[in-house]
């Protein structure tokens, strides 16, 4: 009588010999795997599509109301908005006479010397060391001169070690320095150097920063303060110097009042500054000063209904006034200003400088209205921030540097928006392999007629796997030579030897000389283009995941502009698809520099006197991946 | 080296080792540990030349072998560094190139110069090499050891065998197959496997002669300090991994993360860990050694306890010199893109962490474990075509499995 033992041993038996299909074990293993093989290849094309599309959905989808989570203050030493303020209106006053020196030097046009001249002057009054440093840039469009005034002020409570940098720029940032002035930015700064030395609670040393221009006089000042040597840049050294500088806060007040207070935090090549010192800043001015906080300069319209709609006027009227999509529309706002500036590396104001040398910075923007703010709320919470400020003991914590702020009090994790990049950077590693197995195997029709010969018999066809040689050497010497002329490229380019159009055409030009390196396709062998196109792709989506770490709007820009396209190159038998193909991709790579001259202009001067890598970057990267899927259309199949 | 094209290969190398690198090279974690670091031993022999004992101390790791070298007759300069060190890594390539020469058994190959040129140019090894960092040299030891194994010439393969364990300990991983090469002969054998040719009772007296050259250069290493302390502050680092600073390879994280009564028993393990392999290597391949030293290599590149990039530098271009198994590797381009990967993330992570201070030391460590699966990866190709490439092509319809 079996057992119940017995009988699930039974049923053990027969599970196993089901799973494994009663014979050799290894047997079925092979044959196990062959199905998941040939599933996963019949299902390649699916799975590429299907990440392609959740990718750009994902990013599509960034901007919805169901995304992101509200601020918090991580360190517990920042205690934002804990301090009784005491700026009152007799500094205020202080204040409204420096403006009135001030107007008075713009009105008669004084000199960049004599503007510095008058802030030493102050400083000196208040019994603040201070000095100007005269700087000047070497550019192709011509030199940059200007001249600088900076106070240090001694913590009374420390050493000195660390420091604090208060500054302005003379200009504003109002049009990314369109030459609106910052007078009321320079005489808030001025006016609180008087103030904060009657204070004996600072530990760390306050650095009064008055710069000249827009971002070149803070670039000159920074970059001699930490020693770093510039080519083109002449500057004096700096008489006077403090400790390491961990914070750093930016004021610009370009309107007579304000009612919002914009902030600002993009820096040079994608950095963020810590986000606790954001937010912060946004806890005060709500809670001490009483002004409420926007990213950026973009009021709500739903708040403020003098600002511009941001809703798309085709849209139909339902949808205008449905409050999900103005929710949208807004956090697309911010998001698309936010990737312009990131993905070019370009500084959102003066304080983008800063972060390079490991100073948490932003510009707070005192949004230009008819009131009801002014120098009363903006002084408190500048005294209130720089409390903040000096409470800190260590460095912000490191994993508050990885954020996407959609509005003033929500942002989104790291783990909410980096997987849209990377989904898509993914699926072209797909497609990348899947090319390279297209490469190494044929998939051809063999006639198996001779075996039976028998009228009967008709030739059957079996599909046959026929494996052959892959040229990846051929391959790789033409993506270093491309690489080499995206190089040759950016020299021209960053010195501008040529004019735009003629540079387009000899660099349109130049990757079909490159096509001539691979030698003739022996027989036996896969087609050059095809191998191109598997390395080419695998490339591409290391690029995109790698950058997507250092800078997500880089990455996203990336994968908008080369997924899709670099995916879909293949070559074609007929001689002008080949060439319209061809052109395609060219313009894809270089049209910017026919199309967007401006914006070229941009990120060369930004290369020229801020050292931002975006520039190089596309000419050494973007431009010869892109050529590359070129030659893939160009290149016999 | 008659052939003009080598000729301008090496001058290339030359001229590299001129250009103008940054400073901060010699700094860099992934380029340099603190076993290998040129600016540990230019301190160490500025300490000795100025009569301080330089073991006595807790920066200087460097064998009282490259100490007195180098403080008297061969003396580091800001000329005579790049000099020297292009000078190791020529010579490690010709011993490379000598090698595949004899395993071939033909006085010159067409792909002599590629095996050069993928030595002279691998970045992993140009790199560290570029950063003056003594591990070039333990690089062209091991070839140079090596490339007389190959020989026969037991010796002279002995001598510079013990004086690279004086340098890096951890190569010891190495002596049993190099013993067993000297006499037996490089040829390739991976697709004829068969036992042993020669008798392994053979390799004893040379056991013994390697004995007696690594007492005599202890002895010598002891004269040369005029204490034992050297074996504490050199070999003993390797085992007792003082040293935590940031490397790419797995060890220092675990230790800087483990609770100091856990530390003896963890070094322990990972310490025997890496001799397990070993034996099985050796039994395996006993029919062609070469290719046991080269897998113990790949090995040692992914759990040494201070590596630097030029260990699996090693590895990647000693693949050079076994061409009849590329057609069996079994993932070489998933392979390749995790390595395409790993020295992308490397440096990125290394400077987030420590230059722009936006990430922490869990970056870097997640990009050496990418490191690390990607010449884990290369090993395991390396091991399976090696066993593959005996069986050959297969016709239609065969599979190979693995009992």
């Amino acid at each position: 009588m079996p057992t119940i033992l017995q009988k699930l041993a039974g049923v053990a038996t027969a599970l196993r010999q089901r799973l494994r299909g009663g014979d050799d074990p290894n047997a079925t293993r092979i044959r196990r795997r062959q199905v998941l093989t040939n599933k996963l290849w019949k299902g390649l094309p699916f799975i590429r599509l299907v990440l392609f599309l959740v990718g750009y959905l994902w990013m599509l989808a960034l901007p919805s109301s169901q995304f992101g989570q509200r601020i918090y203050i991580d360190e517990n030493a920042l205690q934002p908005a804990q301090v009784h303020t005491y700026w009152n209106w007799n500094d205020v006053h202080r204040a409204d006479r420096i403006l009135e020196d001030l107007e008075q030097l713009r009105d008669r046009n004084a000199t960049n010397d004599e503007i510095a001249r008058y802030s030493v002057g102050v400083f000196e009054k208040l019994g603040i060391p201070a000095r100007t440093q005269r700087y000047s840039f070497d550019t192709l469009g011509g030199a940059i001169n200007g001249t600088n005034a900076y106070a240090v002020m001694a913590a009374p409570r420390a050493s000195g070690a660390e420091a604090i940098i208060i500054s302005a720029s003379w200009l504003s940032r109002t049009g990314e320095g369109d030459e609106t002035l910052n007078l009321r930015g320079v005489a808030i700064v001025l006016s609180l150097a008087g103030y904060l030395k009657k204070y004996s609670l600072w530990a760390k040393d306050l650095v009064f920063v008055i710069s000249d221009g827009y971002l070149d006089g803070m670039q000159a000042f920074i970059t001699t303060y930490h020693g770093l040597p510039q080519a083109n840049l002449h500057t004096e050294p700096l008489e006077l110097s403090s400790g390491v500088v961990w914070t750093a806060i930016n004021v610009d007040y370009p309107g007579h009042s304000f009612s919002h207070l914009g902030i600002f935090f993009e820096g040079l090549n994608g950095r963020l500054p810590n986000q606790d010192l954001m937010n912060s800043v946004g806890v005060i001015s709500r809670h001490t000063g009483g002004v409420p906080v926007v990213v950026y300069d973009d009021l709500d319209p739903r708040e403020t209904p003098s600002a511009p709609t941001v809703v798309p006027s085709w849209m139909p009227e339902g949808l205008k006034n449905n409050g999900d999509v103005q929710e949208y529309a807004m956090r697309a706002k911010v998001i698309s200003r936010h990737v312009n500036y990131q993905a070019r590396g370009a500084a959102s104001g003066v304080h983008g400088l800063l972060h390079q040398f490991r100073i948490d910075a932003l510009t707070v923007y005192a949004v230009p209205a008819t009131g009801p703010h002014g120098f009363y709320a903006l002084g408190k919470i500048l005294e209130s921030s720089l409390r903040t400020m000096n409470n800190l003991l260590e460095r912000l914590h490191a994993s508050f540097f990885f954020f996407l702020l959609v509005r003033p009090e929500i942002f989104m994790k790291i783990g909410m928006y980096l997987p849209s990049a990377i989904l898509v950077g993914t699926s072209m590693l797909f497609s990348g392999l899947g090319e390279w197995v297209n490469a190494g195997w044929l998939l051809t029709s063999v006639s198996l007629e001779d075996e039976e010969k028998s009228e009967k018999a008709r030739p059957r066809s079996v599909e046959k796997w026929v494996s052959r040689d892959r040229p990846v050497l051929d391959a790789v010497t033409v993506m270093i030579a491309t690489h080499a002329i995206g190089y040759v490229f950016w020299e021209a380019v960053s010195r501008r030897l040529a004019h735009p159009a003629i540079l387009f055409l000899i660099f349109a030009a130049a990757p079909l000389l490159v096509a001539r390196l691979p030698q003739p396709t022996r027989p036996g062998s896969a087609p050059v283009s095809a191998v191109l196109k598997a390395l080419n792709l695998c490339f591409t989506s290391a690029v995109i995941s790698i950058t997507a770490v250092l800078n997500f709007s880089l990455a996203a820009a990336l994968a908008v502009f080369m997924g899709i396209p670099l995916t879909l190159a293949s070559p074609s038998p007929r001689l002008p698809s080949r060439i319209g193909k061809y052109a395609l991709y060219s313009i894809l790579a270089l049209g910017w520099l026919v199309f967007c001259p401006e914006d070229t202009g941009k990120a060369l001067w930004n290369w020229e006197v801020l050292r931002v890598w975006f520039a190089p970057f596309v000419c050494v990267v973007y431009v010869p991946l892109v050529l590359q899927s070129a030659l893939v259309c160009w290149l016999p199949s | 080296m008659d052939d003009p094209s080598l000729l301008a290969l090496v001058a290339v190398r030359v001229a590299l080792a001129f250009a103008p690198v940054p400073e901060t090279f010699k700094y860099d974690q992934q380029l340099s540990s603190p076993l290998t670091a040129y600016s540990r031993l230019r301190e160490g022999i500025y300490l000795f030349d100025h009569g301080v004992d330089p073991y006595s101390g807790g920066s200087f790791r460097h064998s009282p072998l490259l100490l007195s070298l180098f403080s008297t007759a061969l003396p580091l300069t800001r000329y005579t560094s790049p000099v020297l060190w292009t000078a190791a890594d020529v010579l490690a390539a010709w011993a490379l190139a000598r090698i595949w020469r004899l395993r071939t058994g033909a006085k010159y190959t067409k792909r002599d110069k590629q095996v050069i040129a993928l030595y002279l140019f691998n970045p992993y090894i140009l790199l560290p090499s570029l950063a003056l960092s003594t591990s070039s040299i333990e690089n062209s030891l091991t070839l140079l050891s090596l490339m007389f194994a190959s020989r026969g010439r037991a010796s002279a393969s002995l001598f510079v065998f013990a004086i690279l364990i004086h340098i890096s300990l951890p190569s010891l991983l190495l002596l049993v197959p190099i013993l067993l090469l000297s006499i037996s002969r490089p040829v390739s054998s991976l697709t004829v496997p068969h036992p042993f040719a020669g008798d392994p009772k053979g390799a004893l007296p040379l056991l013994g002669e390697f004995l007696g050259y690594t007492a005599l250069l202890s002895f010598a290493s002891t004269l040369v300090c005029g204490n034992w302390s050297w074996i504490e502050k050199t070999w003993g680092a390797f085992i007792t991994l003082p040293d935590l600073t940031p490397n790419p390879g797995l060890w220092w994280y675990f230790f800087t993360e483990m609770f100091d009564h856990f530390r003896p028993f963890f070094l322990l393990v990972f310490t025997v860990h890496l001799l397990i392999y070993i034996a099985p290597i050796c039994i395996k391949f006993q029919h062609d050694m070469l290719y046991a030293v080269f897998l113990l290599v790949g090995i040692l590149a992914v759990f040494k306890p201070y590596p630097t990039l030029s260990d699996p530098g090693l590895f990647i271009s000693m693949f050079s010199l076994f061409p009849e198994t590329y057609p069996y590797l079994r993932h070489p381009i998933v392979t390749g893109l995790i390595h395409l990967h790993a020295s992308l993330l490397l440096p990125l992570f290394n400077s987030l962490w420590l230059r722009q201070g936006t990430g922490n030391a869990n970056f870097f460590y997640a990009s050496t474990l990418v490191f690390g699966m990607g010449n884990g990866a290369a090993l395991l190709d390396a091991v399976w075509a090696g066993l593959r490439v005996a069986i050959g092509k297969l016709d239609d319809g065969y599979e190979v499995v693995q009992e």
